[in-house]
């Protein structure tokens, strides 16, 4: 036996002696060395005095008893060893059995989650598209009421500055042409392009009833009075000098009116010699009005 | 398994071979095993007498090497036979044939006498059949402490019941040609006896080889070499059931001769693990190569047998202990096996309720 050998030996035993070995193994192992001595022995004893004396005295039989006895313990540890190590094996094969077990469980478990997770998947997709379509939606009303907000700020603006006299240079109809233009032109007629039905309807409508009131107010006439068109309605505020800027700019925002589409708008931006047949001669500052609003927005818009 | 280990150390009878013991200790101690009790047979007592007398292994190693050593440097035999080496003669009864030798040199002695022609110094002393006790008195107060025998380890020595020289020898040449057998020894816990030289006078006796040794006398009895005992199953020789007795649950049993008869499947309870020789003890050839072997104290046969019986150790231990290692680690797996089962099983109950949360 090597130094190499002991060293290792040593080592293993300084570990594993401290607990009594079993017996069984002891008598299988160590009876391998006691047979092996027993045998170097007996074949050491062939000569014919040793054989003679053996015999005599019984010892070879006594020998080879011992050699059988041991032979025997050895098969019966063998014996022993085996049925452990196969009941040992048993218990590998059926650990190995309940991992097959766990694992084909797991399998399936994940399986189960695996499809969890992709019908996780789809239904987290069609959230994000409703919640998507849901924003876009949002986007939209506010956009909306955001347009809504500004054209009914335009609307005040506008309507403001015609009842504070901004508009003084022009005559009556032509202040509520100027108004309805710069509305058409600005964040209400915008607003108005992108509504439509009862909507429209209703803003128009807002917009005549509060032109109707600040017209009768600048007339001083009562909504439904008639007065004469040429006029009253279409008078100059001064009705002898030449045309003002005001005047200029309103003929040049109404140059793309023609007598037979937009007869009112006609009269009032290029104040005709001669009023087209749909002007009523007297008319009322409802009349006026409603005939702007339609020529401007509803017509336009058709 | 589980049970405590408790080993007990026999160390049989068979002379200079003794000093395989020395080897057999140191190879033990360098496995790390521990010895609870020790039983001795001649030679194998009064070593063991110098290992339960020790403090500790090591010290018992130091002084058994040292006691060898000295005598493997020296002639003991031109020392007129001195006492301890007598002893060791004695233990070297179990050889085939011993008796005989020793009969018939004694039968030489007195022929010599009768034709008035001059024999060996050294064995002058069997005159009256007795040798002299100092130079072995000398050696067991140099190694032997008896003063911490007491509280050693506990060692039995086996005692064989004289009845007179000649007469223990007749019944051991009978028993040794197959006519009957001799009568078992007795065993004797030497730390049960109170007096020190009591006890000193019980492990000469182990020894006191019959003509060659007066047998000394305990409790009204006259005793001597215990390897006598039991001749055909070398029971008196190799003292194994005192240690059983005393509850030893492995027994490491050492052999100092060449196909020993005795038997272990005559304990059949026990759990015993034998010392044999892997080669043959046998160093001298030719006639009476025996009892030159038995009395081999030179410096090249006792140094030879330590070494074989430290490496027959290291061989014997070795492979039960790569046999049992193979099992414990089967055992230690099947265990790891049985706990990872009980942790599987706690896995796959958490696993299934969050699957039924799942479903």
């Amino acid at each position: 036996m090597s130094e190499a050998q002991n060293d290792e030996l040593i080592g293993e035993v300084t570990r594993l002696f401290t607990c009594l070995p079993e017996k069984f193994v002891v008598d299988f192992a160590n009876g391998i060395d006691v047979v092996r001595e027993r045998q170097r022995h007996m074949s050491t004893r062939t000569g014919m005095f040793d054989r003679l004396y053996d015999g005599f005295t019984g010892k070879a039989s006594q020998n080879q008893a011992e050699i059988n006895g041991s032979l025997t313990d050895g098969v019966e540890g063998a014996l022993e060893w085996l049925v452990d190590l196969t009941q040992s094996l048993a218990k590998s094969n059926r650990a190995i059995y309940q991992v097959q077990m766990r694992v084909s469980g797991m399998k399936q478990d994940l399986a189960t989650v695996a499809n969890y997770s992709a019908d996780t998947r789809y239904a987290l997709e069609r959230l994000s598209q409703h919640l998507g379509d849901r924003c876009s939606a949002l986007e939209l009303n506010v956009a909306r009421i955001d347009c809504t907000q500004r054209a009914q700020l335009h609307l005040e603006s506008v309507m403001g500055k015609w009842g504070a006299g901004r508009f003084a240079g022009l005559s009556l109809t032509g202040r509520c042409y100027a108004v309805l233009e710069e509305l058409r032109w600005g964040a209400f007629g915008d607003h108005c392009l992108t509504i439509s039905g009862t909507e429209r309807q209703q803003l128009l409508e807002d917009l005549a009833n509060r032109a109707i009131i600040q017209l009768s107010r600048d007339a001083q006439v009562g909504q439904g009075e008639r007065i004469d068109t040429r006029n009253r309605w279409l008078a100059r505020p001064s009705a002898d000098g030449p045309r003002n800027v005001s005047e200029e700019t309103l003929a040049y925002l109404g140059d793309w009116s023609c007598p037979d589409r937009s007869p009112m708008t006609y009269a009032i931006s290029q104040v005709p010699d001669e009023l087209p047949l749909q002007v009523p001669l007297l008319g009322s500052a409802r009349r006026m009005t409603e005939g702007l609003v339609n020529e401007l927005f509803l017509e336009t818009s058709a | 398994m589980n049970a405590s280990l408790k080993v007990g150390l026999v160390l049989s009878g068979g002379g200079a071979k003794g000093a395989y013991q020395v080897g057999v200790l140191k190879a033990l101690r360098e496995l790390g095993t521990r010895i609870d009790a020790v039983s001795g047979a001649s030679i194998g007592a009064l070593n063991g007498g110098i290992l339960a007398s020790a403090p500790s292994l090591d010290v018992a190693i130091e002084r058994l090497e040292e006691l060898w050593g000295r005598l493997s440097k020296s002639s003991p035999l031109s020392l007129k036979m001195p006492g301890y080496v007598s002893l060791l003669v004695a233990a070297g009864l179990r050889m085939n044939g011993a008796p005989a030798i020793l009969a018939a040199a004694h039968g030489a002695k007195r022929l010599a006498q009768s034709f008035d022609v001059e024999f060996p110094e050294w064995l002058n002393g069997w005159e009256d059949g007795f040798l002299d006790d100092k130079p072995l008195q000398q050696l067991m107060d140099e190694f032997l402490v008896s003063k911490n025998l007491q509280r050693g380890l506990p060692l039995y020595v086996s005692l064989y019941e004289s009845l007179g020289g000649l007469e223990d020898i007749a019944r051991a040449l009978c028993a040794e040609l197959g006519f009957g057998d001799t009568p078992h020894s007795k065993f004797f816990h030497v730390q049960s006896i109170a007096d020190e030289e009591e006890q000193k006078r019980i492990l000469l006796a182990s020894a006191a080889l019959p003509l060659l040794f007066k047998s000394r006398r305990h409790d009204g009895r006259s005793w001597s070499d215990g390897g006598q005992g039991g001749w055909q199953t070398m029971q008196g020789n190799t003292p194994i059931t005192p240690l059983l007795e005393a509850g030893c649950n492995l027994v490491i049993v050492t052999h100092l001769s060449n196909g020993s008869v005795w038997s272990r499947q005559r304990f059949p309870d026990a759990t015993i693990l034998e010392i044999r020789p892997s080669k043959s003890l046998a160093r001298a050839n030719g006639p009476l190569a025996g009892a030159r072997d038995l009395l081999g104290f030179d410096g090249e046969k006792i140094p030879s047998w330590v070494e074989q019986g430290y490496q027959d150790t290291l061989q014997c231990v070795g492979r039960v202990l790569n046999a049992q290692s193979a099992r414990n680690e089967l055992r230690t797996s099947e265990a790891a096996l049985v706990n990872i089962e009980r942790e599987s099983t706690n896995a796959d109950q958490v696993l299934a309720d969050a699957m039924a949360r799942l479903r």
